[in-house]
Parts: structure tokens; sequence; C-alpha cells
């Protein structure tokens, strides 16, 4: 697709902008809500990969949720 | 009324429902136009909601829809804040079944769960398109399978200039947005309520789902001209 037939589509407001009023009052860590949901862009991205997700996150995730049943587990991950 | 998972957006206004382009000046060199951009969850292939959700509650199905199981979603919200294209929604309401019957009779969700456009899941797993794609009176819609070159939706999207949206995301969606102008086919045009159905139905080329690694759909958008 060449530059001038790419359709200008209204960009939805980026992500971090919206994230806070969404996790506001959750019931759980907005925080950690907020930096998952960075990173798990960054895996779409290609910048991070699902293994480095799920060890960087794992023990807040089950010290938040009781269990991490995401699905990006690597094979042999030791809970 | 229930929640809106498909939201019809217009492109390149400053807001909503405003033109792009500019007004006629002395009577001449207007450039107004407004086109139409249907946005519901775009189906990723490498779907972020997929991947923080703590619980397993949102998943990729085997025929490629990603899908909420609202008995497990506890309403964290993450895939919410995840989601580049602000497709889900948080339940607040009490739950309701609307409409009670039609080709919109989608599972009741619970108050407190997060939800989001399914492709139809329950129609497309009777051999019938999904909702959007019937009622569209454009027929601006076109849904199947991507696994089958053969299929109406991997024909248009071999032949026509389509894009994702956000596609430097790397999401990788699986819903294509076409341009230029065309008569929009569908693989099958039945209208029958899925609780009508007695047997399968006798599609033209039907969306073949199980078995296959990905059910795609397409939004076409004969609105968006030559551009
Ligand atoms: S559009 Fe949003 S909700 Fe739908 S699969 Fe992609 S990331 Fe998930
Ligand atoms: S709101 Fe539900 S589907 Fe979304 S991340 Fe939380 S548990 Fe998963």
């Amino acid at each position: 697709m060449t530059e001038e037939s790419r359709p200008h589509h209204e960009p939805i407001p980026e992500w971090d902008e919206i994230a806070d009023e969404i996790l506001e009052g959750c019931g759980y860590d907005p925080d950690l809500g907020k930096r998952m949901a960075e990173d798990a862009i960054k895996i779409a991205n290609g910048e991070l990969t699902e293994q480095e997700f799920h060890e960087r996150y794992h023990e807040e995730v089950k010290a938040e949720f009781g269990t991490d049943d995401r699905p990006t587990k690597p094979e042999g991950f030791d809970d | 009324m229930g929640q809106a998972w498909n939201r019809v957006l217009t492109v390149g206004g400053d807001h909503v429902d405003t033109p792009e382009g500019s007004y006629p000046e002395d009577g001449d060199g207007g450039t107004l136009e407004m086109s139409y951009q249907p946005t519901a969850c775009q189906h990723c292939e490498n779907a972020p909601c997929v991947k923080v959700c703590p619980v397993n509650a949102t998943f990729t199905r085997e025929d490629g829809i990603v899908e909420i199981d609202y008995d497990k979603c506890i309403g964290c919200r993450y895939c919410m804040a995840a989601c580049p294209y602000n497709a889900r929604v948080f339940n607040w309401e009490d739950p309701q079944h609307v409409p009670e019957e039609g080709t919109g009779d989608v599972e009741e969700r619970p108050q407190g769960v997060v939800e989001k456009c399914t492709f139809c899941s329950h129609r497309v797993e009777e051999g019938l398109d999904p909702s959007c794609v019937v009622n569209c009176p454009a027929d601006a819609r076109i849904f199947g399978d991507f696994d089958d070159e053969n299929s109406t939706v991997s024909k248009y999207v071999a032949e026509y200039d389509t894009h994702q949206l956000l596609d430097d995301k790397g999401t990788d969606p699986k819903t294509y947005y076409i341009q230029g102008e065309m008569s929009p086919g569908r693989p099958w045009k039945g209208k029958e309520l899925e609780e009508e159905l007695d047997e399968e139905p006798t599609a033209e080329e039907p969306a073949d789902v199980t078995g296959d690694e990905s059910v795609s759909g397409a939004a076409a958008n004969p609105t968006g001209g030559d551009d």
C-alpha cells in the first residue's frame, strides 16, 4: 500500500492516555495492570518475548490474584 | 440499552461525525468528504488482551476468534487497558439479554465482567455469518475463512487495497478494511435466525471454522472511496 493510498483513519487514543481512567477503582492493582498492558503491546511489537513478560510479572500476578493462568507461561516454567 | 460492541467512527474529521477536508471558498474548491469506520474487536492474532488476563478468561479459540469466558472473568479490566483499539467495555449493569431473540441472541453477561464483539461465535458455529454482516444494509461486510484461499474474504483481501488498524502495533488484526469501489459479496446470504435452524445451512461457501487455525473477518468500507 502506498503512503498516498493509506487511509488516514481516526487514531484511537493511545492506550496509556486512558489506562488510568479504565483501571481506577478496578479492585486490583492499577499500576500492575498498566505496566502489564504496556508490556503486552511490546510483545506484539516484537520488543519483548512472552517468556520475559511471564517471568517479569509472575510473582506480582500470583500475589495479586492468587494464581497466574496467563497463556504466556513458557514450557517447563516452575511456578 | 446494552453496550456498544461496534462503534461507527468517522474518518479524518476533528471529531466523530465531522467531515474531513475543507469547505468551498467563493463557491469553489471544497474537498469535504465523510467516510465511516466501523470499529469493533479486531480479533488480533497477537492479542495483548489475551496475554494480560491473569485467569485466562480471555482466550483465543482454535478457530482464531478471541473470546471471553464470563464465568472466569473477575472484572480486573487489565485487558481493557491492554487493547489498543478500545474495543472492550465493562458491564456495570445488571445482566440483560437483549434482544430475547433474533440475530443478536448472544449469551447474557453478568455484572462486573468485561465484554466485547464475539464475531457472533454463536452464529458462526452454526455456519451463519455474524449478525453485523447479515444486517448491514449496504452489504459492506464480508466474513469468511482466511485459511481458505478460495473464500470470498480471501479473494477480496488478495485483490483489493486493504489495511489493518494500527498495523504498526504488530497485533495483526483479523479484520481488514478494504478501499475502493466494489460490490461486496458475501459467502452466505441467509437471514435465518439461529433458533430457526433445524439443519446446517447450504451456504455457497460456508465459513469453515472447525479444524481451521483461523476464522477471519473483513469489513469492506465502500464509502472510503479511492483515496
Ligand atoms: S481488538 Fe482488542 S479486544 Fe480485540 S483481540 Fe485485539 S486487543 Fe483483544
Ligand atoms: S477483566 Fe476479565 S477478561 Fe479482562 S483481564 Fe480481567 S479477568 Fe481477564
